[in-house]
């Protein structure tokens, strides 16, 4: 084996023996009315964090209205049977809480925190919630108004035009295609909407519970079973959706901002979902391209050539479909030279297999910040979370650091070679058609848009 | 009520570095800090943006480890590093398995040392920061709203109005020259902090501190400039365009009393107040019931990590039917209210048990998935500013102590017309024109 970068600068102290990681005990459990539990202790504060998920999200609800879960989640915390909005928010505000009401592509959720001091008020909220949401008229009038500026808002910023043109082009009939609403959509949201996806979304048979913090599992499971118990729901039936769209050949979507003094760019390709056995290896193989600060992208166009602050790449996992990105906003005179460097960066995985001390310097990374990301009751909710959602193994968590460092350059080069389709990858750019459209062009066929979404 | 106690041991080398370790070995992973007490309040004039600049070049080479060597030892040891400018400290920080420890001190205490740049990592850098400012700023609809925008109006004291980010003339200007001198007046071990948090011992970690940072010559203290201003006697006003947004906009700043005081406790009471969330007054009042606004947000940005003067801001998105005037008359009412009838008792409690959940919330936060930056955070900022790390385990008893009267006596003193400042963001597309 070669020598790493440690090893040659020999004033380096070397790395002592590694101390055994302690992975977080979880409960699992399910009670009498169907709903899911996941539990975990972290006592470094006296505070709980929770989210109930409901496994539909926005691409469920597609046929009614396209974000018509994520209106829905908005409307519930503005009042139940019991309460108005002022007197919920007042209450969070007494038992120590916040609380988001939110949804994805594949999931609407109620998420909080609280002191575990005043955990069994917080739960009943949530459970209040989730069954008892009211959708008071005014309130969801008000909401809607506010969902129409927020749109608006969404559609003069860079980074949300490049993502919304990038999921149009790769997903194309299938609904993770819209990550928004129009204008013409919000205006035509019913209550009744609203009403008949939450009904049929917020139920236990449907729904998870994960909750981590300060207390004790077996005393939270009997107070989850109280609260949450007397609800009854089925799952709702799921319609297939269509196959996205996947095109081939690389093409170039210009989306014209008149006066931007930068370029977004984002380019992207069909991939994987969490379950599929590439998973792990395709993170690698992200992390030593573009997904860490030591990656190849990062030290070519920023601290090489200074053409970017944020360069980024990253594998975006949905339930259904997962895809992979690069994204990196660049001085508008260097657009084709970012993407060249974006391209040969690619290729070169494709291409030369990883030198040895290079992956080992990359499985180290990834296998490192793994367990450092379950060190808050946040960080390790979020990974109960994925594995609970994605159905994943119970032993995740456990075994995720050694398929990391099991992995070899002949593994790394037949995973870009699969994944990093670079032939096929579609190309956004967001900036100013003037200075962009010329270099744009050497990439491939250029379609431009505007800012609202239409070809010109 | 619970309570939670951080246990540390501190100390101060014979070069004047201090050093503050906070065992807590649940995992095995150690956060490791070094604080200057230098920020962009500060940087040198003519130089604006600098301090932010200076911290880029920290992580551009230092005496045994060249450019991205700092970077690949961190990754590559399964860590995360970063760094980060604010008004009166800069840190460096990496969170890693604790068997890189030592690995990590050395690193930070060889760029303490000396510093290892040249023209072409400077040029790189300026480039990079020119991309940082227009990602963040300039290319972004209500950029650097209303961090960059409310100083220049409300201050009159260079230290505390100038832009922070910085002129592109000025990070133009900037030469190596520069670098070295800001490095040896501000990078001295006599004008920092230590910090070591997690899977170590008291002991251990106070023995690898001496070993990798005691040779390291103190030097001269460092001046620091008055960052006072003179009392404000009248309302001050300004106007900046918006070039993307379509909505008009607005900030507010008032005057925030010196820190540690009873009047500071209560004014972040009165904070929570107004902008604790979808209960806070402003937000009630202005975006659920008047519906003049579309986001209402604010407070004390990082009360605990400032160390001159700094504002309450009200950040307001209003809708294009409501004029600024009425916009600002519908907030003037919520000051009022608060100004004329102060709070209940039953909503002061209320306030104060968001108040201390949040505080907990800040001491076990992460940062770009960096456990422990918040309590790191406090201890550097605690022992910089009052040599008194110990106040992590104090403070939150001043606020819970905070009175009802204390909470309007200090809306009456410092929410005044005449002591604060407003900029209006006024949106330059065609169609966005404000109602009169």
């Amino acid at each position: 084996m070669a020598a790493s970068i440690a090893e040659v600068l020999s004033a380096v102290p070397a790395l002592s023996a590694e101390r055994p990681v302690t992975w977080p005990k979880r409960t699992k459990a399910r009670l009498s009315n169907g709903l899911e539990v996941g539990l975990a202790e972290s006592h470094a504060i006296p505070k709980l964090h929770g989210e109930l998920f409901f496994r539909s999200g926005n691409a469920a609800a597609i046929q009614r209205g396209p974000g018509l879960a994520e209106m829905t989640a908005t409307v519930v915390r503005t009042g139940i049977a019991k309460r108005t909005s002022r007197q919920i928010e007042e209450d969070l505000r007494r038992l120590g809480a916040d609380l988001s009401s939110s949804a994805g592509a594949d999931t609407s959720a109620i998420a909080f925190a609280g002191l575990s001091e005043l955990a069994e008020p917080l739960l009943g909220l949530v459970n209040e919630l989730a069954r008892e949401a009211a959708f008071p008229e005014p309130e969801f009038e008000r909401e809607r108004r506010q969902k129409l500026e927020e749109v608006k808002l969404s559609r003069t910023q860079p980074g949300f035009l490049a993502s919304e043109r990038l999921r149009k082009v790769l997903f194309g009939a299938h609904p993770y295609a819209q990550v928004s609403p129009s204008e013409e959509q919000v205006a035509a949201y019913k209550r009744d909407d609203l009403l008949s996806v939450y009904r049929e979304f917020y139920t236990p048979e449907n729904g998870m519970l994960v909750l981590v913090g300060d207390f004790d599992p077996a005393a939270m499971l009997k107070t989850a079973e109280k609260v949450f118990g007397g609800w009854a729901g089925k799952k709702p039936t799921t319609t297939a959706a269509a196959a996205p769209a996947n095109p081939r050949g690389r093409r170039v979507y210009l989306v014209h901002v008149p006066g931007a003094v930068q370029t977004q760019i984002l380019a992207g390709c069909d991939a994987i979902t969490r379950k599929h056995p590439d998973w792990v290896r395709l993170g690698l193989t992200n992390s030593l391209y573009g997904g860490a600060f030591n990656s190849r992208l990062v030290m070519n166009i920023r601290e090489d050539k200074g053409y970017t602050y944020s360069p980024r790449s990253s594998v975006s996992p949905l339930r259904q479909h997962g895809y992979f990105s690069v994204s990196a906003a660049v001085r508008s005179d260097v657009v084709a030279a970012s993407l060249t460097e974006i391209f040969y960066e690619l290729d070169k995985l494709r291409s030369l297999p990883v030198p040895e001390p290079e992956l080992a310097d990359a499985r180290n990374y990834l296998s490192g910040v793994f367990s450092m990301g379950l060190a808050t009751q946040e960080g390790l909710l979020g990974q109960l979370a994925t594995v609970a959602l994605n159905e994943l193994p119970d032993d995740y968590l456990e075994t995720y650091r050694e398929k990391v460092r099991s992995l070899t350059p002949a593994d790394l080069l037949a995973t870009a070679r699969r994944y990093f389709d670079s032939a096929n990858m579609q190309i956004v750019v967001v900036g100013d058609r003037v200075q962009i459209e010329e270099q744009a062009k050497l990439f491939g066929e250029v379609e431009v848009y505007d800012a609202q979404g239409s070809r010109i | 009520m619970k309570r939670l106690q951080i246990a540390m041991e501190s100390t101060t080398l014979t070069n004047g570095l201090k050093v503050v370790i906070a065992p807590d070995a649940s995992a095995p992973v150690v956060t490791v800090g070094v604080y200057y007490k230098i920020g962009f309040r500060l940087e040198p004039q003519g130089r604006s943006g600098f301090a932010h600049l200076f911290e880029h070049m920290m992580f551009q080479g230092s005496a045994n480890a060249a450019k991205m060597q700092h970077i690949k030892l961190i990754n590559s040891s399964g860590g995360l590093l970063n760094g980060s400018t604010h008004y009166d400290v800069t840190n460096y920080y990496e969170a890693v398995p604790s068997n890189a420890l030592a690995r990590v001190l050395w690193l930070e205490a060889d760029r303490m040392r000396a510093l290892k740049v040249d023209d072409e990592n400077l040029r790189n850098q300026r480039d990079v920061v020119k991309e940082e400012v227009r990602v963040n700023v300039m290319n972004q609809p209500y950029g650097g709203f209303p961090w960059l925008d409310l100083p220049p109006v409300a201050f009159r004291n260079w230290a505390n109005s100038h832009n922070f980010y910085g002129d592109f003339a000025d990070l133009d200007a900037a030469d190596l020259g520069d670098v070295q001198a800001f490095f040896k007046t501000y990078y001295v071990p006599n004008n920092a902090v230590l910090l070591v948090l997690g899977d170590v011992k008291d002991e251990e970690g106070i023995a690898l501190a001496k070993k990798y940072f005691s040779d390291i010559p103190a030097g001269a203290p460092p001046p620091f400039a008055d960052p006072s201003e003179p009392e404000q006697k009248e309302e001050r006003r300004g106007n900046v365009e918006e070039k993307f947004g379509t909505l008009p906009a607005m900030a507010i700043g008032y005057p925030v009393p010196p820190r540690r005081t009873t009047d500071w406790c209560a004014m972040a009471l009165l904070d929570q107040a107004l902008y604790g969330g979808r209960a806070g007054r402003a937000y009630r009042e202005l975006v659920l019931e008047k519906q003049v606004a579309v986001e209402v947000d604010g407070g004390i940005d990082d009360i605990f990590g400032y160390n001159g003067p700094t504002q309450l801001v009200t950040r307001i998105l209003h809708k294009a039917e409501y004029s600024s005037e009425k916009t600002l008359a519908a907030f003037d009412a919520v000051i009022r209210e608060v100004r004329d009838a102060g709070i209940s008792e039953d909503e002061l409690q209320q306030l104060k048990v968001k108040w201390r959940s949040d505080y907990f919330s800040t001491l076990e936060g992460g940062r770009g998935g960096m456990p422990r930056y918040g309590l790191m955070h406090l201890l550097a900022c605690f022992t910089l500013f009052d040599n008194e790390p110990q106040l992590v385990n104090s403070i939150l008893d001043g606020f819970m102590a905070v009175k009802r009267e204390e909470v309007q006596a200090v809306a009456q003193k410092y929410l005044r017309a005449e002591k604060r400042a407003i900029v209006f963001r006024r949106p330059v597309n065609v169609g966005a024109k404000e109602a009169a």
